[in-house]
């Protein structure tokens, strides 16, 4: 959480003034785009791609619809959207930082996805679309790095159509204490070795374990999506808690 | 980790069903007609409903349980008979299918399918060359003749062990036979039932 008065906020387990962490974690991302997606097949020994599926089969999502990737980095989602709500629908892909949006696009036209995709560089925390204009927005690994996720909720709560759905793919806490165990060591010390070995930066991959347990827990985003407005809100522990994914309608 | 696995195993079958379509050279005209329909499909026995997605090129799965075009809920029993449409009424009728939704789409569906005809030979060929895909293929067509041969033979072993060895079965003769000797009884009840009430008054 950030705190108001000091205008300070978390960046992994440092403190930074708020101002300073867009452009820290864009640090991050601009350095680890190139591997991303081998490190991410790497990190979660592939589990990533089922965590998305089971995303994409909650979304429910219907050809024509329109979608918003929020965060979507190198377009996973947006490749499994795009040929699902076919020509007459529209996936845009957004996110903050131009080296993901970059490797992105070149990996969805390579897999010639290339008529209903848009792809917009956008702050999640004000997003640039009308009111009411998409019928599902995911943001999957995204929201932790988000410096007011209060403000990126209620921006997302304002570009959902009444109907729609919100589906945030995030890390959250194992709920098991020896998974809880298993987890930090892993985390704390193969993971930032894995990433100085594949994309030569343990510094990124420290970040992102920390990161991840700065992360509010599955009640309390629960809450916070509450509170934007979400009605319905629910969540489904992944893989024993290390993700969860929450959904909420916005009615 | 086993709450995963179904998207694991429809993940998969996306990938092979890709694969297949794309070798089939008609299918893609044909799939233009199917195109932004979505069919879902479920077995009574399982808590898994699976959605059929048709996109330009392809059928993408999803396994959940909201609105689409047309749903079908059938028993793993009944599977066998949707074959027949012959049957399609009765099973309705009967409660066990259950459709929802434009009954059409399920035909085209189940149209696209059948005539789904992949050209794995010429794709195998790349690899093999023409004479051994050939042959291969001749093969693989001789066995599956072979394996019907023995499937239909060993059906008949076992009519015949059941109703004439082991006598467990009775021969459809006899069932027939002891069907129109209970019919017989219920009518001669009826009679007598009728005698006994005119006594009666």
């Amino acid at each position: 959480m950030s705190d108001s008065n000091s205008k300070t906020t978390h960046f992994g387990y440092k403190t930074v003034a708020e101002d300073d962490k867009v452009s820290l974690v864009a640090n991050v991302f601009h350095s680890v785009a190139a591997k991303y997606d081998v490190m991410n097949d790497l990190m979660s020994f592939g589990i990533h791609r089922l965590w998305k599926r089971f995303t994409l089969d909650c979304s429910a999502v219907r050809p024509g619809q329109k979608v918003l990737d929020l965060a979507g980095g190198t377009g996973d989602l947006t490749a499994l959207f795009s040929k699902r709500v076919g020509p007459g629908g529209k996936v845009v892909l957004a996110d903050i930082n131009a080296s993901m949006l970059a490797v992105g696009r070149d990996k969805l036209r390579d897999q010639g996805l290339v008529d209903n995709i848009e792809y917009v560089q956008a702050n999640a925390e004000a997003l640039p679309f009308a009111d009411n204009s998409f019928d599902i927005i995911t943001i999957a690994f995204g929201l932790r790095n988000v410096t007011n996720k209060d403000a990126a909720l209620a921006s997302m709560f304002r570009v959902l159509k009444p109907g729609g759905r919100l589906l945030v793919l995030e890390f959250s806490k194992p709920q098991s204490e020896l998974l809880n165990k298993a987890y930090d060591f892993y985390s704390f010390n193969l993971l930032p070795k894995m990433g100085q070995l594949v994309a030569g930066d343990a510094d990124s991959y420290q970040y992102l374990a920390e990161s991840i347990r700065m992360h509010p827990d599955q009640q309390t985003l629960q809450q916070m999506m509450e509170q934007a407005g979400f009605a319905e809100v629910s969540y489904h522990n992944l893989t024993g808690g290390i993700v969860a994914l929450h959904r909420g309608y916005k009615f | 980790m086993l709450q995963l696995a179904p998207q694991w195993l429809t993940g998969l079958a996306e990938k092979a069903l890709t694969e297949i379509i794309a070798l089939d050279p008609a299918a893609q005209s044909r799939l233009q007609r199917l195109s932004g329909r979505q069919l879902a499909f479920q077995l009574t026995e399982f808590d898994w409903r699976l959605v059929l997605t048709a996109t330009k090129d392809s059928i993408a799965l999803n396994l959940h349980q909201e609105a689409v075009d047309c749903a079908i809920r059938a028993s793993l029993s009944s599977l066998r008979q949707l074959r027949d449409p012959n049957q399609l009424t009765h099973l309705i009728k009967t409660d066990a299918v259950q459709i929802d939704g434009d009954i059409q789409i399920a035909q085209q569906f189940s149209n696209f399918f059948q005539q789904l005809n992949p050209d794995w030979q010429s794709h195998v060929a790349r690899y093999l060359g023409d004479g051994l895909t050939h042959k291969l293929s001749l093969l693989l067509s001789q066995l599956a003749m072979l394996i019907r041969h023995k499937q239909q033979s060993l059906q008949q072993l076992t009519t015949e062990l059941l109703q004439d060895e082991l006598q467990l079965s009775p021969h459809p003769v006899e069932v027939t036979q002891f069907c129109t000797e209970v019919s017989q009884l219920h009518a001669r009840l009826e009679r007598l039932q009728q005698q006994l009430k005119l006594w009666q008054e």
